[in-house]
């Protein structure tokens, strides 16, 4: 299984971007999250916003991480069969090296025109820090 | 703890920063917390926590704002609030001002709304005060 | 990808702290996706979900995993450097505040490079979780406590704690 949460760029121009990733029951994990009652881990809805940011951000081939979140609710469980829609939008780079970003992923689903939110928040992303 | 009107006005913006992920500059003094910062109910619980410990005060469930209200027939009737509700929250909730709802439709599904910035700072005022 | 984010359970204070690790490895398929300046790193997402796990068993024991417990919002959450394969992270959860909407929980995150002695603090994590049949009203769940399954069991079981999950099947 790959670690990719971002299937494809809908829309992307400076400092904003728009991806969506779908759900489905070929992904291992749903297995484990939950038994039985399979839905998309919140922290994969987080990431799929990061991975939406690293895009957006960073030169091609390079990749920025998550720094700092802040203030992430969850509302929509989103399904194997859904969709998640993910919205970025980014500020300024700051003089730390980190880039402050607002996300929301709202699930689109077959069978219904309504759009619940499923995340949003707020969330820094920075270059990577290994020593 | 003394403290005026501009000082508790300056921590529940650190506050709302916090639990809500807004900026400072967002917290206006008439700001809405439901309908222009996006507050939700596990919001609440959250600012609940951090009023308690930013000014050292304990909030007991329904204090700050209205719970259960539907469960009553005498305030609550075809999913808005009745006369007898509505003098009963305004005595409940003096730091809530309750104007514009009490001439819209009342319907409880818009109640939230009414609970401002300003309502926060009123609360912590009366509570300090206490 | 199995959806397990700690390895074991080092220490608990009943109804109050829960401290757990995980070890990073390069078996792990997900890292060889995330590499930065040919080094992989752990996503700070899936560090989030290892205090996730760790808080939310420890919320979890506080009802005897009567409750299903799940994540409603990451509060806060701050990573000031990074972990890669061959680190041991070592996540520390206390419970905040805890009634029958849900809990708040704070934690610590720390690193153990490969071969070293010290632990180093990297990040820190603030959680509120939801008791969902509580305030989900009107959703279906099935009624088995479908959160904590048996790999949760498993590990409880090796820490010595089998004892804080309910005894009958539904866990």
């Amino acid at each position: 299984m790959k670690f990719d949460l971002v299937d494809q760029v809908l829309e992307q121009e400076d400092g904003r971007i728009v991806t969506i990733k779908q759900v489905t029951l070929a992904e291992e994990y749903l297995a484990d999250h939950f038994p039985g009652f399979p839905i998309l881990p919140g922290v994969l809805m987080l990431e799929a916003m990061v991975q939406a940011a690293s895009k957006l951000l960073a030169a091609k081939g390079q990749r920025l991480v998550l720094g700092e979140v802040k203030a992430v609710k969850y509302g929509a469980m989103v399904r194997p069969g859904d969709t998640l829609r993910v919205e970025v939008t980014a500020g300024a780079t700051k003089d730390d090296g980190s880039t402050p970003c607002k996300g929301k992923g709202t699930v689109l689903r077959r069978d219904s025109e309504e759009t619940d939110t499923a995340v949003a928040g707020r969330f820094s992303m920075r270059p990577a820090r290994i020593e | 703890m003394v403290m005026d009107r501009d000082d508790i006005f300056s921590k529940i913006q650190e506050v709302l920063d916090d639990a809500l992920g807004v900026d400072e500059d967002e917290v206006t003094p008439d700001a809405s917390l439901v309908a222009d910062l996006g507050a939700e109910s596990i919001d609440f619980l959250d600012i609940i926590f951090r009023i308690e410990k930013a000014f050292d005060v304990k909030i007991s469930q329904g204090e700050l704002f209205p719970d259960n209200l539907a469960d009553n027939a005498d305030w609550v009737a075809d999913g808005k609030l009745t006369d007898v509700g509505l003098e009963m929250l305004k005595g409940r909730m003096a730091h809530v001002d309750f104007e514009s709802f009490e001439n819209s439709d009342r319907s409880i599904s818009k109640l939230a709304d009414s609970i401002t910035v300003n309502s926060l700072v009123t609360f912590v005022e009366l509570k300090l005060a206490a | 990808m199995r959806w397990l984010w700690i390895d074991k359970i080092i220490d608990h204070v009943p109804n109050k702290r829960l401290v757990a690790i995980k070890n990073v490895s390069l078996a792990e398929e997900h890292l060889h996706d995330y590499i930065v300046d040919g080094q992989v790193i752990m996503p700070a997402s899936l560090l989030i979900e290892g205090m996730a796990q760790t808080a939310g068993i420890l919320v979890g024991t506080t009802s005897r995993f009567k409750e299903k417990v799940i994540l409603a919002k990451i509060t806060k959450a701050t990573f000031d450097s990074d972990v890669t394969a061959g680190d041991t992270v070592r996540y520390d959860a206390t419970i905040d505040r805890l009634d029958e909407a849900g809990a708040a929980t704070s934690g610590t995150v720390d690193k153990r490079v490969a071969g070293g002695d010290a632990w180093e603090r990297i990040g820190r994590v603030e959680l509120m979780f939801s008791h969902i049949d509580n305030n989900m009203a009107g959703r279906a769940f099935p009624k088995h406590n479908f959160v904590f399954s048996d790999n949760f069991k498993m590990i409880l079981k090796t820490a010595g704690l089998a004892d804080l999950a309910c005894t009958d099947d539904d866990f």
